[in-house]
């Protein structure tokens, strides 16, 4: 006991915040940093597996050029995933912060319609998801069964209508995505005291110039925080093209070192695409506070 | 003319229509983006009944003129349901309470303690959340592979014990914007009482972040569900198979009909290949029947939880 107290109490309260965080960090080493250090390993090696276990053989960046340049597969998939994060997402925002604003109104059945919103979360994440969108149920029958397109086409040039048709039809699966991201945006609107929009009101403000001024401003660390839960979302969910792709390469063709090689690509442009995110929001921090000072 | 307008802008009438119109508004919005959301459900409710008359039937369009239970008794022999439900249930609770557990732990460590390498630490919690699984998931399935551990649970409970496992990182991040609201006078008054630093979490702390581990715990059990990656790489044979998985294989006879009358049309038409996809309505319902069930009963908590677990929190 007495060589315990002896510990300086601010040592000690590092212990105790240590001791708190090991759990993470053993499974951090273990889980993650292991991993990850490995596969960087087999991402520059050719991994055969021979009778003493697996083997590697150094190859160099040869298999990160090939992904580039030999690989017929992996560009055009890369590149479809990308598009359809840059398309989704800011549709996802705007459509969940719009949800959001909708519940947040003080109305009758209020919860009822906020369950409804928030069950796609269970039935559209997995296999559900994908039982539906073969049967071709993901999309609403609406643009197929009044023939849309060669109505609109008349008005509307074709380069444009396309496009805009096809945004239209993921329209339904941006909707189902963005469950979560409504439940955010919620919460944060929950937490803007009513007396801002109060005095704003008393000097004169529209709803609509509130809505700029202050809810906006107010949810901008929302708006973060949801573009890099979707984007995480999107990049991981299970009928991404990359991600089959990838476990296709590594668990069917057991190329062990093509298939990390792959998964660091993977990962790179989505770091990169995160730091684009931030290094946008970068001063949006808070501009509420900031205007104050 | 103009005062006149003015006039009636500021008359009660005025108002009065406005806020019925965009009363009506609201709800009219409201009530067809809730059809979006309550569409796949009718849909899958609808088709699984139906009959292979009711679908060639042009005038059967949501309603079966006779329930059938035909597809659900397929589906849940084919699925070996009860078995399946098992094998779904312990890998979903298991890293559910494992999470809970581990990330309100470390969650607390990291809302009240500042300790050197607060920043980096946490920053690295940040980037596990993005790491996307495929980088990493060759290693840990071969180092599970020489643990003796596939065709177990331990790979995915395992590293939910230490923080990590299905989005773990969320989880530590949420639990710590929630202790992080909590006023630092509790554990004061704690620590004067005399209690050490673990009893003033497992007794004091801990009791009120009952929104927050709730809200985890819902979380963790709808995503570990539905989830198919982990258990597609460590559950190999079917004995172990998860109703996700059993759902996947449903149909199989089905896929692979479609699939030669494609390469024989040429992808042309598929409308004379009877694929079944009742009996995949009835399995996918019975799948996701559990998860709204729970959520039946929970949903009330989980969106009020959110609320006060403060997400939202800078």
């Amino acid at each position: 006991m007495m060589r315990f107290m002896k510990i300086s109490m601010r040592k000690r309260y590092f212990l105790e915040g240590y001791s708190f965080i090991s759990l993470w960090l053993i499974g951090f080493l273990l889980f993650m940093a292991v991993p990850l250090g490995r596969s960087l390993y087999y991402s520059f090696n050719d991994m055969v597996l021979t009778n003493e276990g697996l083997v590697g053989t150094y190859n160099g960046i040869a298999f990160f050029r090939d992904a580039f340049t030999t690989d017929v597969d992996f560009l055009p998939k890369l590149m479809a995933t990308i598009t359809t994060m840059v398309v989704h997402v800011p549709l996802i925002i705007i459509f969940a912060m719009f949800s959001a604003l909708l519940l947040n109104r003080p109305f009758r059945g209020r919860m009822v319609f906020r369950s409804f919103f928030f069950l796609p979360v269970i039935i559209a994440s997995g296999v559900v998801l994908q039982t539906l969108m073969n049967q071709g149920a993901a999309t609403l029958p609406i643009f197929v069964q009044y023939d849309l397109a060669t109505a609109l086409s008349q008005y509307i040039p074709l380069e444009i209508l396309m496009p805009l048709l096809k945004m239209m039809e993921s329209l339904t699966l941006v909707m189902w995505d963005s469950g979560v991201q409504i439940l955010i945006f919620l919460a944060g609107l929950q937490a803007i005291s009513p007396s801002l929009y109060e005095a704003a009101k008393c000097d004169g403000a529209t709803p609509w110039e509130s809505f700029w001024k202050i809810t906006f401003p107010m949810i901008t660390p929302m708006i973060l925080v949801n573009i890099l839960f979707s984007v995480v979302n999107s990049f991981t969910k299970i009928n991404n093209s990359v991600m089959i792709y990838i476990h296709s390469v590594a668990f069917k063709e057991n190329d062990y070192g093509y298939g990390a090689a792959l998964g660091w690509i993977y990962f790179i442009i989505i770091f990169i695409i995160i730091l684009i995110v931030m290094f946008m929001f970068r001063n949006m921090d808070s501009p509420y506070t900031r205007e104050g000072k | 003319m103009q005062a006149k307008l003015a006039g009636y802008f500021n008359s009660h009438s005025y108002r009065v229509t406005r806020k019925l119109t965009s009363k009506v508004l609201h709800y009219t919005v409201l009530i067809s983006l809730s059809f979006v959301f309550i569409y796949p459900i009718m849909y899958i409710l609808s088709q699984s009944f139906m009959q292979i008359t009711d679908i060639t039937d042009a005038t059967v369009q949501w309603v079966p003129k006779e329930l059938s239970f035909e597809h659900y008794r397929f589906a849940f022999d084919k699925m070996d349901y009860w078995h399946s439900f098992t094998n779904s249930a312990l890998s979903t609770l298991g890293p559910a309470f494992a999470q809970i557990i581990s990330c309100s732990i470390i969650g607390y460590g990291f809302a009240r303690y500042q300790f050197p390498g607060h920043r980096i630490l946490l920053g690295l919690v940040l980037f596990t959340f993005l790491v996307p699984p495929q980088t990493i998931v060759i290693p840990l399935f071969i180092f599970f592979g020489e643990l003796n551990w596939l065709n177990t649970h331990l790979p995915i409970i395992v590293p939910s014990i230490f923080g990590q496992g299905l989005r773990g990182a969320l989880f530590v991040l949420i639990f710590m914007q929630f202790f992080r609201g909590l006023p630092y006078q509790l554990e004061e008054a704690a620590r004067i009482d005399g209690a050490g630093a673990y009893r003033t979490f497992m007794q004091i702390m801990l009791p009120l972040a009952g929104p927050a581990l709730l809200v985890v715990f819902l979380f963790s059990t709808v995503w570990h569900w539905n989830d198919v990656f982990q258990p597609n790489l460590y559950y190999m044979i079917e004995e172990h198979f998860n109703l996700p998985q059993q759902l996947a294989i449903l149909d199989t006879e089905g896929v692979f009909r479609v699939q030669q009358a494609k390469m024989m049309t040429g992808g042309g038409t598929l409308a004379s290949v009877p694929t079944n996809y009742n009996r995949n309505m009835a399995g996918a319902l019975i799948t996701i029947l559990p998860l709204i069930i729970l959520y039946s009963f929970a949903q009330r908590y989980f969106i009020e939880g959110v609320e006060r677990t403060g997400i939202a929190g800078d």
